[in-house]
């Protein structure tokens, strides 16, 4: 039977449990088993998802330290011969992936968003070229499969009521580590696009009025988030944008404003129940995903639409 | 303190123009840049040269020779010397080769601290600064958005780390590779007006695989360990949409559809 090592990132918990489901694609109908490793803190959402836990508990092993928990993935392979590696593509993710690749000597696709299986071959697919394509990219060498999985693209829906077993692990090697940390500073709490039902979204087209998205927003009790175009001239921060190069959204609502809609960020809509597109191009990519495509300045639809949904909430007070 | 450099130049991705009937990147006349957030890791370098005269700084980038004249306006904005990494054998590698390459090349040079970027407009993968730090054995921080000027020595680095929701700081030993994020803002400085037609030939050095000594089944395509087997543009799909104007009838229309799916 095949084994399924997953990396948990005890910060995005939430993670490991969608890389159930890339194992599941990778395996199709071979049998096989899943392990997750945690560092520290055993996730939660972990017991009854995964048929195994493998926990380490090492004070001298730092959840920062990419180095030292390569070397730890690399002693259990050693046991293990995992058939697959997933890893997910977070801040600690990315920088363990490809450490680990290099130590198990395996090529390694990041960012993966589908799996394909094309005659009988295992098919990575990601984004290329800033999302204007999409690459199907092949393991030409031994086992086992690595890629480091994009975040909030894939969805898990099996058995959660497994009887998950736990087994302490201790590394062999010495993990001391060269990375000492000083402090942790939250970030003013902005919420997480990736969590809001609904998004006003603004691109190239509403550059001068940006700062007005939040008024149509707050009448909807949304978010607002932003295309690379807007992040790039420096109109708002990184954490709020949405696309290839930033993040994955699954909102119900989704209003792109001024947004063009080019594949890069259209990469980043995953699951969205509807889209409403404003734009004075009523031919932008986008709006062939619309529901309703508005043709026309996005800013003076957002004074529009908001007026009009305050005077029907006063007229039913 | 010597100060390597790694750095990548680009296709500037924004006017980049993919053919959707021939299904090919038109290449032609695409312009290179280097790497946004490569140029805040060299930035920050020469900015600290700035203040501490005694420091090296030596670029190392893996490219064509039509990089060339790239490497030598990075030269005249105060760089020391730039090794370019160059050979046929070396073209269409993956990250688990390019990482081989440049670590090969690195092993052999003396230095305190290599700074990079995190992330690169064209491949996305992150990968290279992470595996050269472990085929060199040293650790390696992405993400960074600061390094502590004050505090950076040639024993050790203070750098702050973007984790998305927080920012956490770290002091790390040296040597190390730190890599940085354009949201550091590190800006390159101009070149000076008497250096633009300054001749710096001098600094630059071609490194070919005669000097790296690989074999051809080490390295390029034979040597890669992952392969593009196909590239697609994924179709976007179509809908049953309405398509109004900017007016009350088209207001009315986006009123009544929020209100039907209960967002209003």
């Amino acid at each position: 039977m095949e084994k399924c090592l997953i990396f948990v990132d005890s910060e995005y918990a939430k993670n490991a449990i969608e890389l159930l489901e890339v194992a599941r694609q990778i395996f199709d109908l071979a049998p096989y088993e899943t392990y997750a490793l945690c560092i520290h803190d055993i996730t939660e959402s972990a017991n009854g998802a995964f048929d195994h836990i493998i926990y380490v508990s090492d004070e001298s092993v730092k959840c920062h330290d990419a180095k030292a928990i390569a070397i730890i993935m690399e002693e259990l392979h050693v046991i293990h011969n995992f058939g697959a590696i997933l890893i997910p593509a977070t801040q600690i993710g990315r920088m363990l992936a490809p450490r680990l690749a290099i130590r198990l000597h395996v090529g390694l696709v990041a960012d993966v968003t589908a799996i394909e299986h094309i005659d009988g071959a295992l098919q990575m697919v990601r984004p290329a070229f800033s999302g204007k394509i999409m690459a199907c990219i092949s393991n030409l060498g031994k086992k086992p499969i690595m890629m480091s999985v994009r975040q909030n693209v894939f969805l898990y829906n099996e058995d959660l009521n497994k009887a998950t077993s736990h087994e302490t692990f201790y590394p062999k090697s010495d993990l001391t580590t060269n990375i000492k940390w000083i402090k942790t500073v939250e970030k003013p709490k902005s919420k997480d696009i990736r969590d809001s039902e609904v998004l006003v979204s603004g691109g190239g087209g509403v550059k001068k009025g940006f700062h007005r998205l939040t008024e149509l927003a707050e009448a909807l009790g949304g978010e607002v988030s932003a295309s690379r175009h807007i992040v790039d001239s420096g109109i708002a921060s990184r954490s709020i944008q949405v696309g290839q190069s930033g993040k994955t959204v699954s909102p119900k609502l989704y209003i792109a404003l001024g947004i063009y809609g080019s594949l890069q960020h259209v990469e980043g809509l995953k699951n969205v129940k509807h889209i409403i597109s404003v734009n004075i191009n009523k031919d932008a990519p986008i709006c062939s995903l619309s529901d309703i495509v508005v043709e026309g300045d996005a800013i003076e639809f957002i004074e529009k639409l908001v007026d009009k949904i305050k005077s029907e909430a006063d007229e039913s007070k | 303190m010597k100060i390597i450099c790694l750095v990548k130049f680009t296709p500037d991705i924004e006017n980049f123009i993919y053919d959707y009937e021939k299904n090919v990147l038109v290449r032609e006349n695409t312009r290179m840049v280097i790497n946004p957030d490569d140029a805040c890791a060299l930035a920050l370098a020469l900015k600290y040269k700035s203040k501490h005269p005694e420091t090296v700084v030596e670029v190392v980038t893996m490219a064509p020779l039509s990089i060339l004249p790239h490497v030598q306006d990075l030269i005249r904005r105060d760089v020391d010397s730039a090794a370019v990494i160059s050979d046929k054998l070396y073209v269409g590698s993956d990250t688990y080769v390019t990482s081989k390459i440049l670590a090969k090349y690195l092993m052999n040079q003396t230095f305190d601290l290599i700074l990079t970027g995190t992330h690169a407009i064209d491949g996305d993968t992150s990968h290279v600064p992470s595996q050269i730090g472990e085929r060199l054995d040293i650790d390696q921080l992405s993400n960074i958005i600061r390094v502590d000027e004050q505090l950076l020595s040639l024993t050790s680095a203070t750098v702050d780390v973007d984790a998305e929701h927080s920012i956490s700081t770290y002091e790390i030993e040296l040597p190390a590779i730190l890599s940085l994020q354009k949201e550091s803002k590190y800006k390159l400085p101009y070149v000076k007006y008497v250096d633009i037609e300054k001749d710096v030939s001098d600094r630059i050095q071609i490194i070919d695989n005669a000097m790296l000594g690989f074999d051809q089944s080490e390295v390029g395509i034979d040597g890669s360990l992952t392969k593009v087997s196909r590239t697609y543009v994924k179709k976007m799909s179509k809908n049953d949409r309405v398509i109004v104007k900017n007016d009350e009838a088209g207001i009315e229309t986006v009123y009544a559809f929020l209100k039907e799916k209960g967002f209003v």
